[in-house]
């Protein structure tokens, strides 16, 4: 019946995919990005438990244990391995002489643990090489955005001299800090010296026990703060909510999107019934019921939604994956969870203005055909 | 469904009214369109249900068919007192027994001919196919069985009338109201579908009520009933000679 | 039906849904990758009877037995000869290198010289003292008094003493000879520094021709370095606060850094009776301490995997019913 009216089947079309497409996009683009905040804790896929000072928060609020916390935490039954980790800032003068930020992060001398899964370009046995670092992906288009190969390229760091031997391929932080990994050992010259500087041991998990109860037994017998992989990673991501104002900025963008979507496709409905009252009262003079006609109309709106959100999640991973080279948008996906949300927003807006457009065709009487 | 009698109903009748009266509200008035109408319809007959505008006929006839309650009176179709029945049952006595044809065809834009004709059968819960071939045979009886896959808006307007002709006798109704059949149409299409629904509408077991005012085809009716200011003034075989 | 297929009720359905399955799809696939993933080299770790168990962890260094013994030398001068090489196995006061002795040797020639005239020395004095003896003798043995003058036999007296007090001297400096000669001896001995116990050659920062100071100690390398290292030790160090824990005198199980896939057991020695502040093992010269260690020794097994100065990860059973190490 709606397929009958062009204009009004395309401007539905129109108002549930462009719905769908803002809040679906926006949704993506807000949880990728408060991921970010849990990115260091992606890119050091062995660790299961993650043991710092009790003040420490996140990834990058971190405050340093003295060396001897290693081998505290090591003596924990259900402990299978732990090892050192440090993150720390520093300042590091490019060939240029530019002065940039970057996040040295120490991984562990002899296993490398800590380090990101894959190596975008070289390999990981460079770090046995002295002076290495590797630098991320985000590194190399803040550093050498002339397209310059980084290999080989020398940094310096609190006056000593690094060696850039390879890119990791990393999640992006959330500020796209410039990363920079090295071996443990090599990030104690690279980093300006304080009292302690362990900010992490990572800690691995023996079999049988779980990660949450390890953790919990490491927190009770060492005084130490230890999370789980998920609580670290949590952590982060509740960080960036509670100090930034991004939830707010995207929350009323889905709400917008959610508005514009229930003003267009009501608008549209009720036209559309209102238009097309004289056949809906024809149908029910000849013996059609309410009930077979909200099917009818049900049937319409659904085919409208499928279409639509069709639309709006094709578009929005069209987009994602069209602008999937830029590096603000690198690692970013699509929740499985996000295209049920707004499937749920537009049946929500579909069943939303429907039920108000369709109350005028079954209160029409019948007998209102014949005049 | 009680299927007794009413004293003065012939059992034979398609409809029998007795004592129809209908108000309507009219801000703090009340507004008597009809005044105790006792008729009735006998199947095999093409009745004629004629007046002037706001005398009632539109109102009689939506009430002998089951869409408008009277304020008085009661309606027998066919044996059955449609009024008391519940609402369900009411719309299910419609789509079993009543055939409509109205003054602006309503079919619906989106569907093909065939499923326009077809949308009794398929409210019945006949199957979609099974309904378009039934369709198709009373398309093609009325002549637009090429036009079957057409959309309503791709016919003429006699087309159009033809296929909610269909419409109206695809369940095989006992009882076809029409509403001003000819009215959107010229004098020469008026006519073919007025032969035609007198061909394939009348037969001996089912009455056919046209309300029209169309007085070319007047001479097409077995039996015309006047209506003036909600009271039958005239009931016979011709028209009376002042109309 | 097909004849007049719609492209709004049936394509854009059949295209939704195609484009939905699609994205289904892609969204299924793009999901990031999670999960942990199993380290690739084998981290330290307890394990056997320890994997399950209150333990308490440490990090150490491999040294000799006898400790790192600096070898220094008791005087300064230019190396003329190293005779050990590092690696080399030496026996207890086997020659290590030796100093320029030229010094000493020509004041041994000069001391023997001096031997020698004093011994001529006193050769002729006691010739003289001989000669003289006799000729008073001759005058004392005669009778007649005047047979002599009184002055030749005062004279003859006088010479006599004479010779006795040279031979006196001469004896005197034959002694101080022989001692000068003794003292340029040991001295060229002190020149040759020898190995003061059996045991490993660990390093050796001289060369011939370099000199070397007595002012040794400080930051400046030593000379050279050995010990025993059969068998090698391990010092562990146990943060303060671990102490109480421990099970002292049970053995531990060590792994090399960069190898924990090999687990030793070694043998518990001793512990030190001093709590020291923790040694930095990071390389770190600006690093500063603020933890104190209690220094475990303990005896590895001979084993090719094991270097003296080399960085160990340590696991050390903790006592049995030690506090809060029970499970929870």
């Amino acid at each position: 019946m709606l397929t009958g009216d062009a204009q009004k089947f395309y401007g539905l079309l129109f108002g549930i995919g462009f719905s769908t497409l803002l809040i679906t996009q926006q949704m993506t683009i807000f949880v990728n990005l408060v991921e970010r905040g849990a990115s260091g804790v992606y890119n050091a896929p062995e660790a299961e438990v993650w043991v710092m000072d009790p003040v420490s928060r996140t990834t990058d609020v971190s405050y340093a244990m003295p060396g001897t916390a290693l081998d505290k935490v090591r003596a924990i039954p259900g402990v299978e391995w732990a090892v050192p980790h440090l993150r720390a800032v520093a300042n590091v003068r490019t060939k240029d002489g530019d002065l940039e930020g970057v996040t040295v992060i120490g991984v562990d001398d002899a296993t490398l643990i800590g380090l990101p899964k894959r190596m975008a370009v070289g390999d990981k046995s460079v770090f046995f090489a002295p002076d290495t670092v590797v630098i991320d992906d985000v590194g190399v288009d803040r550093l050498f955005s002339n397209g310059a190969s980084p290999l080989g390229e020398r940094l310096e760091l609190n006056d000593q001299r690094a060696i850039i031997r390879g890119i990791a391929d990393a999640i992006p932080s959330f500020t796209s800090q410039v990363t920079l990994y090295t071996r443990y050992s090599s990030a104690l010259n690279f980093v300006p010296g304080t009292r302690n500087r362990l900010s992490f041991v990572l800690v691995g998990v023996a079999k049988g026990e779980t990660p949450e109860a390890v953790a919990a037994r490491i927190e009770q017998e060492t005084g130490l703060k230890a999370e789980t992989r998920a609580e670290l990673a949590q952590a982060g991501v509740n960080f960036i909510i509670e100090n930034t104002g991004i939830p707010i900025n995207f929350g009323i963008t889905v709400f917008l999107g959610f508005v514009v979507g229930v003003a267009i496709v009501g608008l549209t409905f009720s036209l559309f019934l209102r238009d097309n009252i004289k056949q809906f009262g024809a149908l029910k003079a000849i013996g059609v019921t309410n009930s077979k006609i909200m099917q009818m109309v049900g049937v319409q709106a659904g085919l409208v939604g499928l279409v639509g959100y069709g639309i709006g999640v094709v578009g929005t991973i069209a987009f994602i994956r069209g602008f999937g080279s830029n590096p603000f948008f690198k690692g970013f996906y699509i929740p499985w969870q996000i295209p049920l949300i707004s499937l749920a927003a537009v049946v929500i807006i579909l069943a939303l203005t429907g039920f108000i457009a369709i109350r005028s065709v079954l209160r029409t009487e019948p007998a209102a055909v014949f005049r | 469904m009680t299927q007794q009698t009413t004293p003065g109903c012939a059992p034979e009748a398609a409809i029998c009214a007795r004592g129809i009266t209908r108000d309507f509200e009219a801000g703090q008035t009340t507004i008597r369109v009809l005044h105790g109408i006792d008729t009735d319809i006998r199947p095999g007959e093409l009745t004629y249900v004629v007046g002037e505008s706001g005398s009632g006929k539109t109102t009689l006839i939506s009430i002998m068919c089951g869409i408008l309650y009277p304020t008085e009176g009661e309606v027998r179709v066919f044996g059955t007192d449609i009024y008391k029945l519940t609402d369900t049952e009411l719309v299910n006595f419609r789509l079993k027994n009543i055939g409509f044809i109205f003054q602006q065809y309503n079919l619906i834009p989106s569907i093909d001919a065939a499923a326009n004709a077809a949308v009794p059968l398929i409210a019945q819960g006949v199957p979609i196919k099974e309904a378009r071939e039934r369709a198709k045979v009373l398309l093609d009886k009325l002549n637009i069985g090429n036009q079957a896959d057409k959309l309503p808006r791709q016919l003429s307007g006699g087309q159009q009338q033809r296929v909610a002709i269909a419409r109206a006798l695809v369940h095989e109704p006992r009882l076809v109201v029409c509403d001003e059949p000819t009215a959107a149409l010229d004098a020469s299409s008026g006519r073919r579908v007025m032969d035609l629904l007198r061909e394939v509408a009348v037969s001996p077991d089912r009455a056919c009520i046209i309300v029209t005012h169309d007085n070319r085809i007047f001479d097409l009716a077995d039996r015309i009933i006047v209506l003036e200011d909600g009271r039958i003034t005239h009931d016979g075989t011709e028209m009376p000679d002042d109309h | 039906m097909l004849r007049n297929l719609s492209f709004a009720r049936q394509i854009l359905p059949a295209l939704a849904v195609i484009g939905l399955a699609i994205a289904a799809w892609l969204i299924l696939a793009g999901l990031p990758d999670r999960s942990t993933a199993e380290p690739a080299e084998q981290p330290p770790k307890a394990v056997g009877d320890l994997a399950g168990k209150a333990r308490v962890a440490g990090a150490g260094i491999v040294e000799p037995a006898s400790e790192i013994i600096d070898i220094g030398s008791a005087l300064s001068g230019l190396v003329t000869d190293v005779r050990v090489r590092p690696g080399d196995r030496v026996a207890k006061g086997d020659v290590l290198f030796t100093v320029d002795a030229r010094a000493a040797q020509a004041s041994l020639a000069q001391s023997n010289a001096a031997i020698a005239e004093a011994r001529a020395s006193i050769a002729e004095a006691s010739a003289a003292q001989a000669t003289a003896r006799q000729q008073l003798a001759l005058y004392r043995g005669l009778a007649d008094p005047a047979a002599v003058s009184r002055s030749e036999v005062i004279r003859a007296e006088g010479e006599e003493a004479a010779a006795t007090t040279r031979l006196g001297l001469a004896r005197a400096r034959l002694a101080s000879a022989q001692a000068a000669a003794a003292a340029a001896r040991t001295e060229i001995e002190r020149l040759v520094v020898r190995a003061p116990i059996a045991g490993e050659i660990l390093a050796v920062n001289i060369r011939s021709g370099e000199f070397v100071s007595t002012q040794g100690g400080g930051n400046s390398t030593p000379f050279i370095q050995m010990g025993e290292t059969n068998p090698l030790h391990v010092r562990i160090d146990i943060d303060e606060n671990e102490v109480s824990r421990l099970a002292i005198g049970a053995p531990a199980i060590v792994s090399p850094r960069g190898a924990a896939e090999l687990h030793v057991k070694a043998t518990f020695v001793r512990a030190e009776p001093q709590v020291v502040p923790k040694r930095s093992l990071t390389n770190s010269a600006a690093e500063r301490v603020d933890v104190r260690v209690l220094q475990l020794i303990y005896a590895l097994p001979p084993s090719e995997a094991f270097r003296v100065g080399q960085q160990i990860d340590a696991f050390i059973p903790a006592k049995a019913g030690a506090p809060a190490k029970t499970e929870g």
